[in-house]
């Protein structure tokens, strides 16, 4: 067991072999130390099931289990129901990437939700099938570059738009479902902390910057996930039983080359006269979803600055101080 | 016998993903740029951490280490540290001269008392020459550390330019009288009325003690023009220096002030004379040689020397600027002085640097003044002290304040005073002079983050609004203990870790480990990324080659 650090219980320990910079392997760890390791994780297939279980190691300190891509939901809603009958309060969290979720995980996790299994459902969504060589997936915005979605004399990249999935999850009337981000690590605890709350489907999900499919430099992760809330393209809003609830308020509203100039994913459309409409189209997007939300006049507890700032001591972590060496 | 699977699961903590890195971060503090810039080398970032704390007494005696003289600098130094501040690209500069005033009034009005570094005393003597801020600086650096200091000087209050040449409207007296006595109370020897080569000669000096500091300031004033001949003799009433007015009214003289009054400089001195001469009832036109602020961008010597906020507030309390003026004659009928005829300023500086204005003909206007008070900068005197004048380190006398000091700022004084106290010990003790370990890296506002700091708003002392009846204090410090703590919350901490968990929530490796002050990386599983670097919001962390 790794217990070098007194203040966390990394859930999620070093020795994975996710890509330097990985946005979903510093979203896993956030999210799963913040439940802790007395939970039961499932995991579909994709990027964050290999490259934390590689030759025989594991970087999981809690219980955890692989399932095949598309059945990460019944999976766990077996489990849950064993739980359940034994009378154990286990909490039960799936994680999966976009194509486990979006694509091919829809349906098991559709069914997990309409039967009310007792379940986190947390989707790392980098909007590709990136382990497999970055092809594009139903999360994949519109005019990205993918291997399957190659930018050209008649293409500007993916033609179709992103599948607006947390709209999905939240006409089944779940409980909760919630979209957050790694960059306002406050924001994403809140939202864990409220979803381990609350009894019955809950689904999360979490935008993860992807250094190798996004293509930009490993630095960034961060600062591009910021940058996707910031232009509207990425909004951060909670749903429970279908009704809007609570949304991250734009501090300012960026444009979205801020957004896109730094991942190479969208460089084609910057020399090119078919390009600039699709910057025109993704602007008109951004513009969509904040009128939609409402994310600029929202009256809400924090703005997109609040919930960055910085203060001595930080804005709390994970768990009380564990006692060295138990 | 338990079933044993073929192949056991491991722990990835096996494999070392550290050997990916191909740049590696550290944890580096860097020197912020209020303290790159202070003339006393305050650690104000590190006083400004433990004031946001509410933990005052520790933040006085941090800030003490440099600068005995919070409540006297608070209040007169022109803070360069404030121009520096990289809160400006945020929004406002932190106010920096109000936390040290409070702290500084904070200290006077609970009694604290300043720390000694040893018990055991040292054997070696020193004498320093002068009770000003130079001179107090070094031996209260000095006495901290257990040496005897002795301070002369020919005035009959301590203090220097402190307390000859400052208007009661910036510092009270009592201010400076306090932070003195606190200084002294180390076990100072002050012996004052003692001029070198009367109460006590020269070579004695040499002879009985260890090591000399030589801090004279500057007392005498540089000549006027029209210093010579016969208009000497005449002058008397009419002509005088910015430093014996000063003087004379620091030491509570009643000065008869005619109603029209001119001054002519364009520095700090000048400007404390006007506002003096204001107070005192009369007009005052300040010639200056140099243009106003602003007019250029720090090109140096064609704008006026003196501060901004000086002129701003002198300006507020009636006082006239002419700029680019130069006297061309002083205009009499007989004895009386009628005026001054001036004429606009060619060139300022001639081409080795010295001040030597060209003057136009045909630009000449008369301003009326019964009295023209010169401020034309100030020299030290060495009367007395021609020996110990050219000595060196190396005979052990060290020399400091505003005698050699080309910016003849107060904070200065204090800056050299605690360099020569510095170098004096590690003279007396055989060791090498220690570098400055404040001497770090810079920081400027591109290498952080400035979007994870809250905007927040600058708190200023207030302005007193009868502040042209009498000589009162001009500005009111901060109020209370929660503006004090609001303005050092807004310190950036440019460079220093201030703790805030980014590196740690953002590490994707887990390479980042949170310990008791701080954090470390474990650099067997960090892969490089450089997100620490990147989002940490006061740049500490610099990415570095692989070791």
């Amino acid at each position: 067991m790794d217990k070098r650090d007194p203040f966390r219980h990394n859930v999620l320990t070093s020795g994975h072999r996710a890509c330097s910079g990985c946005g979903e392997a510093m979203a896993a760890r956030m999210v799963s130390d913040l439940i802790g390791p007395d939970a039961i994780y499932i995991n579909a297939t994709g990027c964050l099931q290999v490259f934390t279980t590689h030759n025989q190691q594991s970087a999981w300190q809690a219980p955890w289990i692989h399932s095949v891509f598309a059945n990460a939901a019944a999976v766990a809603s077996g489990i849950e129901a064993a739980l359940r009958i034994s009378g154990k309060e286990t909490p039960v969290v799936v994680q999966a990437g976009d194509g486990g979720t979006f694509d091919i995980g829809l349906q098991c996790l559709s069914g997990m939700i309409e039967r009310g299994h007792d379940i986190l459902f947390v989707c790392y969504d980098n909007e590709a099938y990136m382990n497999t060589g970055v092809q594009r997936s139903s999360s994949t915005p519109h005019a990205v570059r993918t291997s399957t979605s190659p930018p050209g004399r008649l293409s500007q990249g993916k033609h179709q738009l992103k599948k607006d999935v947390i709209s999905i999850m939240a006409a089944h009337h779940m409980p909760y479902a919630a979209t957050a981000t790694v960059a306002y690590f406050p924001d994403l605890k809140a939202k864990v902390e409220k979803a381990m709350g609350i009894k019955g489907p809950r689904f999360l999900q979490v935008l993860s910057p992807c250094p190798l499919g996004w293509v930009h430099d490993s630095a960034l992760s961060v600062t591009v996930s910021r940058l996707a809330v910031e232009t509207g393209l990425f909004p951060l809003v909670e749903l429970e039983h279908g009704e809007l609830t609570g949304v991250m308020r734009l501090a300012e509203q960026r444009p979205v080359d801020e957004y896109l100039r730094p991942q190479g994913r969208f460089k084609h459309l910057f020399n090119s006269k078919n390009g600039a409409i699709e910057l025109r189209h993704l602007q008109a997007l951004a513009d969509a979803r904040i009128r939609r939300y409402g994310l600029l006049d929202a009256e809400t507890e924090w703005d997109t600055d609040r919930a960055m700032q910085s203060e001595r001591h930080g804005r709390g972590g994970y768990c009380e101080r564990r006692s060295h060496g138990s | 016998m338990a079933a044993k699977l073929e192949i056991e699961p491991g722990s990835s903590n096996a494999y070392h993903t550290g050997e990916w890195r191909t740049q590696q971060p550290v944890y580096q503090n860097k020197w912020p740029p209020c303290s790159q810039i202070c003339p006393a080398s305050e650690d104000i970032q590190a006083w400004l951490a433990l004031a946001s704390a509410e933990q005052w007494q520790a933040a006085w005696h941090k800030l003490t280490e440099r600068n005995p003289f919070p409540a006297t600098m608070g209040r007169i130094c022109y803070h360069a540290c404030e121009s520096a501040c990289n809160r400006k690209h945020l929004d406002s500069a932190v106010n920096i001269h109000a936390m040290e005033r409070y702290l500084g009034d904070m200290a006077i009005a609970q009694g604290w008392r300043h720390r000694s570094f040893c018990d055991d005393a040292q054997p070696e003597r020193v004498a320093i020459v002068g009770a000003g801020p130079a001179g107090l600086s070094c031996a209260f650096q000095l006495a901290r550390h257990g040496y005897s200091v002795t301070i002369f000087d020919d005035q009959a209050e301590a203090g220097g330019t402190l307390h000859s040449a400052i208007p009661d409207y910036r510092l009270p007296k009592s201010v400076l009288a306090n932070e003195i006595d606190a200084i002294l109370a180390l076990g100072i020897e002050l012996r004052l009325n003692s001029r070198i080569g009367e109460a006590v000669s020269e070579s004695d000096l040499l002879d009985q003690y260890d090591a000399v500091f030589l801090a004279i300031g500057t007392q005498q004033p540089r000549l006027n023009p029209y210093n010579n001949g016969a208009e000497k003799a005449r002058s008397n009433h009419s002509v005088m220096s910015g430093l014996e007015f000063l003087h004379r009214l620091n030491r509570g003289e009643e000065l008869e002030i005619p109603r029209q009054v001119a001054v002519v400089g364009g520095g700090n001195t000048a400007m404390d004379v006007a506002r003096c001469v204001r107070r005192l009832g009369a007009e005052v036109t300040v010639i200056c040689a140099q243009d106003p602020h602003g007019t250029h961008h720090h090109e140096l010597g064609t704008e006026m020397p003196a501060s901004l906020t000086e002129v701003v507030e002198a300006e507020a309390e009636g006082v006239q600027l002419i700029y680019r003026a130069g006297v061309h004659r002083l205009v009499r009928s007989g004895d009386h002085l009628s005026g001054i005829e001036i004429a606009h300023v060619d060139r300022v500086h001639d081409r080795h640097g010295n001040f030597n204005p060209i003057l136009f003909d045909g630009t000449e206007e008369f301003v009326a003044a019964e009295l023209v008070i010169f401020a034309i900068g100030q020299e030290s005197d060495w009367r007395g002290l021609e020996v110990l004048q050219k000595t060196t380190e190396a005979d052990g006398v060290w020399v400091g304040g505003d005698a050699v000091s080309k910016s003849k700022l107060a904070a200065a004084a204090v800056g050299s005073g605690y360099r020569a106290a510095m170098s004096m010990m590690a003279r007396l003790k055989g060791d090498a002079v220690i570098p400055d370990e404040h001497k770090k890296r810079k920081i400027t506002y591109r290498e952080m983050q400035l979007h994870y700091y809250a905007k927040q708003p600058r708190l200023e002392g207030e302005m007193n609004p009868e502040r042209l009846d009498g000589f009162k204090e001009v500005v009111k410090g901060l109020v209370d203990d929660d503006s004090a703590r609001h303005e050092a919350k807004r310190c950036l901490s440019c460079g220093v870790c201030f703790e805030c968990d980014n590196c740690w929530h953002f590490c994707p490796d887990a390479a980042v480990i949170k310990i008791a002050g701080g954090y470390r990386i474990d650099y067997d599983y960090c892969k490089g990324c450089g997100i620490c670097a990147e989002e940490c919001p006061c740049g500490h962390i610099d990415m570095g080659n692989v070791s």
